[in-house]
Formats: structure tokens, sequence, C-alpha cells
């Protein structure tokens, strides 16, 4: 009867700090394009420039905030990217009929490696930031080992992922939003999303209310090495041959963590979601973009952006304290 | 008794290592019947409502549901056959909506998808069922702990459970607040369900129940219809036990000169703390689970300090923010919970010794001299007999006692002056138990002082001077040594004042 005191609207919910995130992050981006004179930044071209950057990172993003959100992590993402763009690039060696053949293998590896992820975690009660720095230790050592054996280029036809579009929009970002999308709505919109804040805001609560807390936990895990895959694919595509390194030089392990914390998902669990993680990786696009435009140095660049990791969280901290207290 | 019993538990027992936690227990709730569980702390009430929950099975006994034989294996079979437990501690997922915590683990969705417009309705009327003015989508954590109770409840519903067991429910509840779950429990009770009520709120058990069990050490005592059940009969077979001759001698002169005084000491979990400690006393705290008494020890020692309020040591006024600043002032400090709070498991008995002094030593301190050198710390364990085949072994593989002596050695090291221990003995053995005592009443005939706070009444009326009781965050009495455990419960059951009340009403 009197339920309704304060109609919330349903998705009003965690959308405040990714808008606000957001907001500030292309309002930075406005500024420095309109102080630095690159005017032409602002235009569709830079737009999708800036659209463009966050692919990669968001791909592995939004795996990540599945395992975060069931209170796991995942740091084998990076080791796994340059395992499948350098496995894409050996399979096709040009060949545009071996495309979804290496598709597939890649997928096919990523989903070893997350089942075993999976299974380290859930079933063998290992602790995440251990068993997943030793799956990506495994797959690294393995893949430098042999990569002399794994020379190829990916077909020519392949790198239309990351070079082609329909309508001046690169099919990269089509595939990005699609991925996004379909995450955002798995967490909202279906029982695996329920059960997946269920498990990573109280497993043991979880567990008595007879979830397979396990079986959650593990398929966080598969999907997050799946996206991981993703990003690989799309890096192999823009570089048309995949070294062992990518995955380790961009960082995608430990910014991938950053921006779904930035994004206000709490490594505790059980609290976030995908509209966070996107504006955390569109601030990232935009201090790329913008300190290109500065010409900061590229040290100064870390510099700044681990000064903004540390702030962002930092605040996060002081509102949820507020909150709970 | 003409219905059915909707469930009756027969013969039930179960043992742990070292305890007889239940033996041989009857319990039964009819159709529409609320049936209250007392007993003191450690009674086997919980251990009772876990075996029917299905988190616990049975060493021997039986379950029936209206008549049908059962064996849980899990809780959730438990709970598909219609039995709901509201714990003490709240399984609810605090970022998340009432309505998505309503249907955790149970969502309504059609091939994978949810349907949260049918979730948030059922939600809603399930919250309106049971009076509860909140709204399905705000988040958990924005409800007070009183609107989280009923969310429980809520939760409960949903699976149309005939057995409610409610485990403490009020104990974070204020008068207001208690009255409206109580209102709930009448409701539900109307409808037909089985309430299993677990409280230490006396007033609260003879308002509500319609029967009443009594459990002590692990055995019934007696289930009787309400009005044979006078409070006065209640608190006394909840007590009733031998006192064991294996407390020390009261001290021969009285006690000295007032070395730690506290004034109108609170916090957010105390109001009003005015007592003081003198020399050679041992200051007994006693209280329910959740009066403050915990508390109490936490801010004496600077852990969860006292926000308002002064204390005095020997006179003179000490803050007390932090551990560090308390063992400064020369206050020690021995956990209940010894192995998370007190011991470094791992290491060794003499490590363990050490540990205060380390701390508190200055940074250039040469370790392994003085006071710091194993010769010296050994002789300190081997006064207080701590058996041990080797000093130098981890203290984790040593039994209860001897690791709460050896954090006896780590104060007296430091030459501390009060002591505040809390459930001193918990977990430990008899023969142990003695030698605690003992050590406890040489230290206070040595001119120093102790704070006992312990869930042990009868250890704390054996071994204090004095005992303060605590009823929700204040200090509700006083006793003198000889009290009997019924003033000490009725003073913990806040029954002190309850003629006034009655006047009032």
């Amino acid at each position: 009867m009197t339920t309704d005191i304060a109609k919330n609207k349903p998705a009003a919910r965690g959308l405040p700090v990714a808008v606000l995130l957001a907001g500030l992050s292309i309002g930075f981006f406005v500024a420095v394009a309109l102080a630095t004179g690159e005017v032409a930044q602002l235009g569709g071209q830079g737009i999708v420039g800036l659209l463009q950057r966050m692919v990669a990172l968001g791909l592995v993003a939004l795996g990540q905030t599945f395992v975060i959100l069931v209170g796991s992590i995942d740091l084998s993402v990076a080791a796994l990217i340059s395992a499948v763009a350098v496995l894409a690039s050996h399979v096709m060696q040009g060949d545009p009929a071996m495309i979804l053949p290496a598709i597939l293998l890649c997928l096919g590896l990523c989903l070893a490696v997350g089942l075993v992820n999976g299974v380290l975690v859930a079933y063998g009660g290992i602790n995440p930031l251990i068993a997943t720095l030793g799956t990506g230790l495994i797959v690294q050592g393995v893949l430098a080992a042999s990569f002399g054996a794994l020379q190829g280029a990916v077909a020519r036809e392949f790198q239309v992922l990351a070079y082609g579009g329909v309508l001046g929009v690169p099919y990269s970002i089509l595939l990005f939003a699609v991925l996004s999308l379909a995450a955002a709505f798995v967490l909202d919109r279906t029982l695996f999303g329920a059960r997946v804040y269920a498990v990573g805001g109280n497993p043991e609560g979880a567990r008595l209310a007879g979830i397979r807390t396990e079986r959650v936990t593990l398929s966080a895990h598969v999907v997050a090495s799946l996206f991981a895959g993703a990003s690989g694919l799309y890096l192999a595509a823009r570089l048309q041959s995949g070294t062992p390194w990518i995955g380790r030089d961009g960082i995608y392990d430990l910014e991938s963590i950053a921006v779904t914390v930035i994004g206000g998902t709490i490594l505790a669990g059980g609290k976030g979601g995908v509209a966070g993680t996107l504006a955390g990786v569109l601030l990232f696009a935009s201090l790329d973009a913008a300190f290109n435009m500065l010409g900061i140095d590229a040290f100064l660049k870390q510099v700044l952006r681990g000064a903004i990791v540390v702030a962002a969280v930092a605040i996060h901290a002081v509102r949820t304290k507020g909150h709970v207290a | 008794m003409t219905a059915a019993p909707a469930l009756s538990m027969s013969g039930i027992s179960k043992a742990f290592p070292g305890v007889r936690a239940l033996d041989g227990v009857d319990f039964d709730c009819l159709p529409g019947e609320v049936h209250a569980i007392c007993g003191e702390n450690g009674a086997g009430k919980s251990t009772l409502m876990k075996i029917l929950g299905g988190s616990y099975r049975p060493d021997a006994g039986e379950i029936r549901l209206a008549g049908a034989n059962m064996h849980f294996t899990h809780p959730r079979q438990a709970a598909e056959a219609g039995i709901s437990i509201i714990h003490q501690e709240l399984s609810l997922l605090p970022h998340r909506t009432v309505a998505e915590n309503i249907f955790m683990g149970r969502e309504i969705a059609r091939r994978g998808i949810l349907d949260r417009a049918a979730m948030r309705e059922t939600a809603a009327a399930l919250l309106y069922r049971i009076g509860a003015q909140i709204d399905p989508q705000a988040p958990v954590s924005s409800l007070s702990i009183a609107m989280q109770q009923l969310v429980e409840i809520a939760k409960a519903l949903l699976l149309d459970a005939r057995i409610l067991v409610m485990d403490e429910p009020t104990a974070a509840l204020d008068e207001r607040d208690s009255r409206v779950l109580l209102e709930l429990v009448g409701t539900l009770r109307g409808e037909g369900v089985s309430i299993v009520y677990i409280s230490h709120r006396m007033p609260e058990v003879t308002a509500i129940a319609d029967r009443i069990t009594i459990l002590k050490d692990g055995r019934k005592v007696w289930t009787r219809p309400r009005e044979a059940a006078p409070i006065g009969e209640i608190v006394r077979a909840m007590v009733g036990r031998d006192l064991e001759d294996f407390y020390p001698a009261p001290p021969a002169s009285p006690p000295g000169p007032v070395l730690l005084a506290v004034k109108d000491g609170a916090n957010a979990a105390l109001r009003d703390i005015a007592f003081d400690v003198r020399a050679g006393e041992i200051v007994g705290v006693a209280g329910l689970e959740d009066s403050g008494k915990g508390a109490l020890a936490q801010a004496l020692v600077g852990d969860a300090p006292f926000s308002g309020g002064t204390v005095a040591l020997r006179g003179r006024p000490v803050a007390l923010r932090t551990p560090r600043q308390a063992t400064a002032a020369g206050i020690g400090y021995l956990p209940g919970d010894r192995k998370r709070e007190g011991l470094a498991l791992r290491q060794s008995v003499r490590d363990n010794a050490l540990l205060t002094l380390r701390a508190m030593a200055g940074l250039f301190t040469r370790p392994g001299h003085g006071a710091f050198a194993p010769r010296a710390i050994d002789g300190k364990l081997r006064d207080m007999d701590v058996r041990a085949a080797d000093f130098g072994q981890e203290i984790g593989t040593l039994s209860g006692g001897n690791q709460q002596k050896a954090i006896i050695v780590r104060w007296l090291a430091q030459a501390s002056d009060i002591l505040v221990f809390v459930e001193p003995t918990r977990g430990i053995d008899i023969a142990a138990k003695a030698a605690i005592y003992r050590t406890m009443r040489a230290f206070a005939d040595s001119g120093r002082g102790i704070v006992v706070v312990s869930s042990d009444m009868p250890e704390l009326i054996g071994v204090a001077d004095r005992i303060l009781v605590m009823h929700q965050g204040g200090i509700s009495g006083q006793l003198p040594r000889g009290a009997g455990e019924e003033e000490v419960m009725h003073l913990a059951l806040g029954l002190a004042d309850a003629p006034q009340r009655e006047a009032r009403a």
C-alpha cells in the first residue's frame, strides 16, 4: 500500500558514479582539446579515435568485472591476451580460410585457461591472486619458450576487424558495444547475474540459500578468460601479428583491475557493474588522448595515471565509509 | 494437546570433541504455536537449532515434521521441508535491493532471464503481509537493523515456511522495533506458522510464548505452558547448578587504594560507564551476549576506545585511544579469542611471551639481552608453570591452559597494573582453570587489579570480589562477593526495573 514511498527508478542504482566519471572524462578531454587548439579531436574522427582506444582494455575489463563481482580476481589475462594474439597469427599465416579455425582455437584456449583458473579458485580453494598469477606465468613461459616456432601473421581480411567499419563506425567499436550490452544484460537481467552478485556479496549466505557457489565462481573465471581472448584477437587484427609481450606491455592485467575498481566495483565483490567499468575505461582512454595532445612524456603519463587510480579509489573508500557507518 | 505437532524432535544428542552439547533433548512445536527456548550461553540452544536447520547432523535422535521422519544433510533440504531459520547474524547482501535479497537463490526467471517485475510484486506483497513499510527497490544497506530483520522474515516466508526459528531476533532492536517484531510474531502465529523463539529477554518470552522449554548444559530441564512458568521459575531453572569449589579463597585483607577509575565512559556500544578497581581486587563483569560487556573490555584496552568520559590510573587521567597507549599506561589485555587476537600461533612460546615487551621496546634495544634474553623469559614461563617440551616450540601446539598462562607471562613481563581478562577459561579444562584462577588471585594479591569479563557465571561468582552486571550497554547493577546466579541473571536480563515498568503500564 504505502510501499511506494520513494519510487526509485530501477536503473538509477549504480549509475551516478558511472555518469559522473564519464562526464569528468569527457570534460577533461574536451578541455584539453580546446586548450591545445586540437579542435579536430572533437570531430567525428577524434571521437572514433577516442572510442577505439577503449576497445582492447575495455574488453578485458568487462571480463574482469565478472570475476571481481564474484569476489575473485584474474591476473592471468595479460598472458592470455599475448597467447591468443600469437596463436591467431600463427594459425592463420595470412590465409583467410583459417580465420574461423583460428578464432575457435583461441577461444578454446581461453575456455581451458578459464576452467583451470576457476577450478583452482572455486574448488581448490587457492587464493585467486596466487592461482591466476601462476596460470598467467605458465602461459607466459610456454609462449616465450615456443615463440620461435609460432611466427605468422593474421589474414588481411581479419584485419578488417580493427580497420574496417560501417558508416564510419569501426567494427571493433561495434563489437565492443555489443559485448558491453551483453555483459550488462547478463549481470542485470539474468539468473546467472543475480547469483554472481549473491556469491560476491555474501558467499556463506549464498551457499545457505542453496546456490552452488563454486559453479558461479568457475563460470565467472571462464567469462573473464573469454573476454581476454576477444581482446587478444582484436589486438592481433590491429597489429597484424602477435608478439608474446603485447599483453604484458599493455599492462592489461593490472589496468583492467584498476578501471573496474575506479568504476565502483568493490574488490570484495557483490557491488558494481558494467556501467562503472565502461566509465573507468573511458577515463583511461581520455587521459591517454589528452596526454598525447599535451605531448606529455610517457613516464610522466604513467605517474599521472597512477595518481588518478589512487585518487579515484580513495574517493570511493571515503564515500563507502560514510555510507556504511 | 489435540493437534499433531508440526515439529517434533526426540532424543536429540550431539557431541563435539570434549563437549556434550546436547543429551537426549525432546522438543516439539504445534501449528500456530510460539514455543520459546531459554537457556544460558552454551546451554545447547544454538546447536539444537543448527540440527533442525540441517547445518549439523545429530548423533542420535529423530526429527519429524507433521509426523514424517526427516534426515537433513544440507540446509537447503531443511528449507525445502518448510523450516526457516532467521539467524542472529543477518545473511543479507547490503548492496542489493530488498527484492533481490528476498529472492536470493530463488529468483523468478524464465529461461535464465529474470522476471524483475514479478519479483518486485511478490516482494511487495510479502512485505505488505508482514506489515513492513519497506520499498522493495531500496538497497538493504539503507535500512535500519530492524527493517533488515523484517526483510529476513519476508525471505523466510517466501519459502512458505511452516516452521520459523527466530534466534534472538530482538537482540539488536530497541524497545519500539521489538514491539513491531513481536506483533508480527503474533500475526504469523495466527496464520498457523509454528514459531520457535529463542531469546534472553524474559519479559518478551513470557509475553509471546505459548510454551517455554528450558535447556541447561545440553539437557532439557522442563517444558511448561506460559501460565505455569513465572519469570522467577525460568531464571532458577536456567542457572540452577552447583558451584564447584576450585575457586581460590577470597583475600584476607580489604582492597587497597583505587587503581583504575572510569567516569561517564561512553561510546557507540556503551553508556554511563562508571566504576573503579582497587588494588588487590578482582572485578567481574557479567552480562548477556549483546549487553556491552565485550565492548567494555575493548574500551579499557583502547581497542574500541571510549568516546566520552574519563579514565584515571592511580589518580592520574590517562588517554586510552589505542592499545599501545593502554599498554604503556599499564593495562594488559587477555582476549577471549586467544587464537585470533591473543597469539601468533606459528611462533614459539618464548616469542609469544615476549610480544608486548618487544612491542613497547625502543627501536635500538638489543634483542636477546636483559629482559629480552631467552633465559630471563624462560624463567618467568617456568614460574608460571607453562608446560612445554621446549619454549622454542610453536605455541599453537600447547593446550589452551598453557597458552593462556604464556599470555599472562607476557603481561607480567610488562609489569602491568591492571589486567583485563575476557573469557579467561573458555575452552580450557578444569585443572588448568583452577591454575588460572590461582594466578589471577596471586596477581591481585600482589597489589594490582583485574577486570574479568565472562559469560561463565559460576566462574565470575567464584573468582570475582565484586560483579558489575551489564544490560544494553550500561551497568545495570553491582553485586558483592557471595551474590547468587539468580541475582546476576535478574540484572543481566534488565529485570531490576520491571516493577516500575508495570506500574507505568
